[in-house]
């Protein structure tokens, strides 16, 4: 599929799941990114893994939200009290959360990095921008495989990370400011590197899109859809 | 043969100095002519690395000035005649795919795409790497990744190719390739390498460099072939030039 529509699509139903508020939309559009996951043919495994990390960050706001937003009581346990609107208001954030990242993931691992930065850089996207998203699309992972290296070898001299209070925080700023100096030093010699090879002259495009019918009937789904879930939600509303 | 028209590199009194450091470069003043396969032997930190960031106009000389091809480098303009082969791979090659990393620089020549893709082809089955294509550079081999680094300097089509440190980290069957590929290339060849059987192989002319000067330069057999010279500037003379007590087989 033509990488320029999977982006709108994907930005498109972005803005509408970010627009819903309504516990009958909220769960047509559950049922929705099931669908899109079952089509993207990825492993359940996969899309669990993707989803682990961030949701442990937004579980802490989902799980306070209860008992410190809102007016009206459900259940009082005497020291707090479960509250209505901050329940309601933990059920939409989770549920635009879980559609968001999971579509992002199914559009984004669909297809490579480069075929996306690059049809971005086809809709207009400045080579700046193309080049930044390239690279720390790249240099994440090699941060990544660096760190994983770097623990290897802090175990291998006895590296007992259950050690609680200062040792461990030293060790880990430690860690960190060393991949940080890696890092610069590594960006200065890319750098020069990426200046050696004429960065920054007039580029050729390397990737010719071209859009199929096929292109234009999921794009108009996507469209369809969303226009329906923000509809429904103005209608719902009044 | 006429020296003027065929000079590719030319250094007149070059002097650097990093800052904060002393100087790292003293009054280097060097040619190399067109085709010449160039050897630059010295101890570490002996400003090896640092001339050839100077040569291709990364760094800019303290005082005196190097020329590239006859023209004044200036450190400003975009010169795909001069390819460097840094020492770590990983300081080269940045793209997520072997193949745009080889097709960066010719697209930067502004090459239309299909003269990309045919240079880009042809520099990777130069290396024996087209298997490598489409895979991510951060997954390859050391090895494999010294190759795609000299594919991304030929794709460029370069009269002047500087190798710092070709052979480092690489296994013997990779630094054969190497090898192989050097000696029989048109361009003009500058190579710096603790590898000295390398430098005796691929070069026909040696400079051995020492604490930032040019100390001599010459025939690579009997420059590195002096033990006392060789010693003295922290290098061993190589073992192919010592007399054996048993004769190699072949």
């Amino acid at each position: 599929m033509d990488p320029r529509f999977r982006l709108v699509g994907l930005f498109v139903l972005i803005f509408a799941y970010s627009f819903v508020s309504d516990f009958r939309l909220l769960g047509a559009m559950l049922i929705f990114t099931l669908m899109l996951f079952f089509i993207s043919g990825l492993p359940a495994r996969f899309i669990v893994q993707k989803l682990k990390l961030p949701s442990l960050i937004i579980l802490v706001l989902v799980l306070i939200l209860p008992f410190v937003s809102g007016q009206n009581t459900l259940l009082d346990l005497g020291f707090i009290s479960l509250k209505q609107e901050g329940l309601h208001a933990s059920g939409v954030i989770a549920a635009r959360f879980l559609c968001i990242i999971t579509t992002v993931m199914i559009v984004l691992h669909t297809a490579p990095l480069l075929t996306h930065v690059q049809a971005m850089r086809a809709m207009g996207l400045p080579w700046i921008m193309a080049d930044m998203a390239l690279l720390t699309g790249r240099y994440l992972e090699v941060l990544g495989c660096d760190l994983g290296r770097m623990q290897t070898a802090m175990r291998l001299r006895g590296l007992n990370a259950s050690r609680p209070g200062l040792y461990m925080l030293r060790t880990r700023a430690w860690l960190c400011g060393s991949l940080l100096v890696r890092g610069l030093e590594r960006a200065d010699w890319v750098y020069r590197a990426m200046r050696l090879r004429g960065y920054g002259q007039n580029r050729t495009a390397t990737l010719q899109f071209r859009a199929t019918a096929l292109d234009m009937a999921v794009l108009s789904a996507a469209l369809l859809a969303a226009g329906t879930v923000m509809g429904l939600e103005i209608w719902f509303g009044l | 043969m006429n020296v003027e028209s065929s000079s590719v590199l030319e250094a007149e009194d070059v002097s650097f100095a990093y800052p904060g450091n002393g100087g790292t470069l003293h009054d280097i003043n060097l040619s190399i002519y067109s085709g010449e396969k160039v050897g630059i032997i010295g101890p570490n930190g002996a400003g090896k690395t640092t001339f050839f960031l100077l040569a291709c106009g990364i760094l800019r000389p303290v005082s005196g000035g190097v020329r590239l091809f006859q023209k004044p480098v200036t450190g400003r303009e975009f010169n795909p005649q001069a390819a460097l082969v840094f020492q770590r791979p990983d300081d080269q090659l940045f793209c997520p795919t072997v193949y745009e990393d080889v097709a960066f620089g010719p697209q930067n020549m502004g090459l239309d795409a299909k003269e990309v893709d045919r240079r880009t082809w042809e520099a990777l089955k130069g290396v024996d790497a087209a298997s490598l294509a489409e895979r991510p550079v951060h997954h390859l081999s050391e090895g494999e990744k010294k190759m795609v680094s000299i594919a991304t300097a030929l794709a460029m089509h370069p009269g002047l190719i500087i190798y710092d440190e070709p052979s480092a980290a690489l296994d013997i069957r990779t630094r054969r390739r190497l090898i192989n590929l050097m000696p029989g290339s048109a361009e003009t060849i500058i190579v710096a390498s603790h590898d000295l059987e390398l430098i005796l192989e691929v070069c026909t002319r040696v400079i051995l460099m020492d604490q930032g000067r040019i100390i001599t330069q010459g025939d690579p057999a009997v420059i590195m072939g002096d033990a006392d010279l060789m010693q003295a500037h922290g290098q061993e003379k190589p073992h192919s030039l010592i007399p054996h007590y048993y004769q190699h087989q072949h």
